[in-house]
């Protein structure tokens, strides 16, 4: 890992990743702990074939593009073509082998900093047989293989290995997580009504949660990933905030004040819930411990008080107050004092998330008539509008590691829902079925 | 260097997968759209909610760390993997159909009652002139239909964020709400709600829909 550059310690200082703070105990140096920075070098990847060694003809190119394009997405890497640069990708097993010397040497000439390759099989004439995938990695800083996988598991999870392997390679040159695992939960439209449901954050593998046949919306993660939190319409009169266990279905009730309850938000540490309740008029922000089940009322205002967003070390909220006229961004300590205006610019400004960074809050800002995308830092100093052109865009969520977000757009005609990147570049549409997907939010990292 | 870490790792998140959700055993919650609140999954000894809106809470805090990666090995066994993040089969419920056939229902009986829409203007809450005519017709029909009980429903146009649409419907149906009660109608029969800009009367993306679709519409309660 010689040549890969240790870039400078990290800056946050709010955000600590579990598996960074547990990097960084055990004193490891050759990690990235920076991948955010603009000064931010890729490291060059090259895929050397994830080859079929016994199964249906689709096995290994299906793990192979997977990987490549989590491998993009990360931003961590540059993804380059090894046969354009007229690098040979044979099989070369577990790289121990004299065949392989060739390739690396190859490899380091042309400046690839990391070789990637493996093989994968199936036995399909054996029942419930399982894929078996191997992965292998050589550095040439190192002049080394560095290291594998052997992953084992039914065909249907051929993606999830790809991605796993993905995000080792993450893991192994940032110390993060990665987020080629993590999920999106979103609302479709099922027959007029608006359900829950989750998929993989490159848009597969869709599933239902909800089919009550009414009005459920906005859905939030828990910050250990097991429950969706969101706003939903008992008997469509009443309007409560719910949560949901993902892995058993359970759903109830945990706010049901009377009114208008909604844009739940738990902070960081699971220890508070900040929501956006109407009970005592108009709306307001309150904040329930979790623990104890005190309800404390955040913002005292005549104006519409909403959509809370904690910032990564849980002591501060952005919201959202129409006092003053239109919706506009304001700060506060999650105790509700020292409250201060954030936006400026534009007369509607909504929907805020702050990265979990916390170096930028993404909103929704209505430029020309058109609602797009806008980042500003917390001290009001920088802001730029993301995306540009026709369409309502909406609900914005950050990736776990701060370099995306996902948000729904009509840009398209029908509401459908996009990945890009911070900076506002690489659009990518994640759902093509449908007609309304929306309120997408992106999962913690696993 | 991060085998200590990532051991720990593998082995909850392996834990998981196979017990399924630890520590969650004594739950007694009902799925469905119109689940009560519920209690059960209160952490520290089941302490019971006493206050009256608030359910049970789980511990939604972060336990583990590393994400479940054990790092690249120059010898790997073999790890097996799963689809991830577990997720149950949904409930085909009987709660989409009853709902279905309510709504048909408050429909049906809206229609019969010749109850009109308030229209309102972009971003506003205000009610205009005709407006005001509209409701005066729907006063008139509640009084002479005093048994009667009314749903007064916000909408908005697509524009706009879902959440702040939210609040901005609540605004409408709320403004059409007290001026009912203005022109006598008791307000123990109206009740209002909010759907934002989820249950729209018109989809296209043009003006004439938009104004459709920015109303205080008034429903007829059928049921409960």
């Amino acid at each position: 890992m010689t040549q890969v550059k240790l870039i400078s310690a990290w800056f946050g200082g709010a955000l600590l990743l579990a598996g960074v703070v547990g990097i960084l105990e055990s004193g490891a140096a050759d990690v990235f702990l920076e991948a955010t920075r603009p000064d931010f070098q890729k490291i060059s990847l090259g895929v050397a074939g994830i080859h079929n060694a016994g199964g249906p003809d689709w096995l290994g190119g299906r793990i192979e593009e997977v990987l490549k394009k989590d491998v993009q997405r990360s931003l961590v890497f540059d993804l380059v073509d090894l046969p354009s640069l007229g690098i040979q990708t044979p099989d070369v097993g577990n790289g121990m082998g004299v065949g392989s010397k060739a390739v690396f040497k190859q490899a380091a000439e042309k400046g690839v900093s990391v070789l990637v390759w493996g093989k994968a099989s199936l036995k399909e004439a054996e029942k419930n047989a399982d894929v078996n995938m191997e992965g292998f990695v050589y550095d040439s800083g190192s002049d080394e293989v560095v290291g594998g996988k052997r992953y084992a598991g039914s065909p249907s999870v051929v993606r999830q290995m790809a991605h796993r392997f993905a995000d080792e390679l993450v893991f192994r040159y940032t110390g993060e997580p990665g987020i080629a695992r993590t999920k999106i939960a979103y609302v479709a439209e099922q027959g007029g009504a608006r359900e829950l449901f989750v998929m993989d954050y490159d848009g597969y593998d869709a599933r239902q949660l909800t089919a009550d046949g009414f009005l459920n919306l906005m859905p939030q993660w828990s910050p250990d990933r097991r429950f969706l939190i969101f706003t939903a319409y008992r008997n469509r009169n009443t309007q409560d905030i719910d949560m949901i266990e993902l892995a058993t279905g359970k759903r109830w009730t945990v706010i049901s004040l009377g009114g208008l309850n909604i844009t739940p938000a738990l902070s960081p540490d699971g220890n508070f819930l900040a929501f956006a309740s109407s009970h005592e008029g108009n709306s307001e922000v309150y904040r329930l411990d979790t623990r104890t089940k005190a309800i404390q009322r955040l913002t005292v205002n005549p104006s519409g008080d909403l959509s809370p967003s904690w910032s990564p070390n849980g002591r501060e909220l952005v919201f959202v107050s129409d006092r003053g006229g239109g919706p506009q961004l304001f700060l506060m300590g999650s105790d509700g004092l020292n409250v201060r205006r954030l936006t400026f610019e534009g007369d509607y400004n909504a929907a805020p998330v702050w990265s979990p960074r916390g170096n930028w809050i993404a909103y929704v800002c209505r430029t020309h008539k058109e609602y797009k995308l806008c980042v500003i830092s917390p001290d009001g100093q920088k802001r730029m509008q993301l995306t540009t052109g026709p369409g309502v865009d909406d609900s914005p969520s950050w990736s776990p590691d701060g370099r995306h977000l996902v948000f729904s757009s009509t840009a398209d005609g029908k509401s459908h829902i996009y990945m890009m990147d911070a900076d506002g570049k690489d659009i990518e549409r994640l759902t093509f079925q449908g007609t309304h997907n929306s309120a997408p939010s992106w999962s913690p990292a696993s | 260097m991060t085998k200590t870490l990532c051991t720990c790792g593998v082995v909850l998140v392996m834990s998981m997968a196979l017990i399924g959700m630890p520590g969650c055993s004594k739950k007694s919650v009902q799925s469905g759209g119109d689940s009560q609140s519920t209690q059960g999954m209160a952490k520290g000894g089941g302490a019971d909610s006493s206050k009256s809106g608030v359910g049970s809470f789980p511990d939604t805090g972060v336990q583990s760390g590393g994400g479940g990666l054990r790092g690249l090995d120059k010898n790997p066994s073999e790890e097996r993997v799963g689809s991830g993040t577990m997720l149950a089969k949904v409930d085909p419920s009987s709660s989409a159909e009853r709902q279905m056939d309510e709504i048909r229902a408050e429909q049906a009986a809206s229609a019969a009652a010749g109850l009109r829409d308030v229209l309102f203007g972009y971003d506003s809450w205000t009610i205009s002139e005709d407006g005001r005519q509209a409701l005066s017709r729907d006063a008139e029909w509640m009084k002479s239909n005093p048994s009667a009980l009314v749903k007064v429903e916000g909408h908005c146009d697509e524009r706009g964020t879902a959440a702040y649409n939210l609040v901005l419907g609540e605004k409408r149906a709320k403004a059409a709400r007290n001026y009912l009660v203005e022109l006598g109608v008791g307000a123990n029969r109206l009740s209002v709600v909010s759907y934002g800009k989820e249950r729209p009367s018109c989809n296209e993306h043009a003006e004439s829909c938009y104004q459709q679709n920015r109303r205080g519409h008034l429903a007829v309660k059928t049921g409960k």
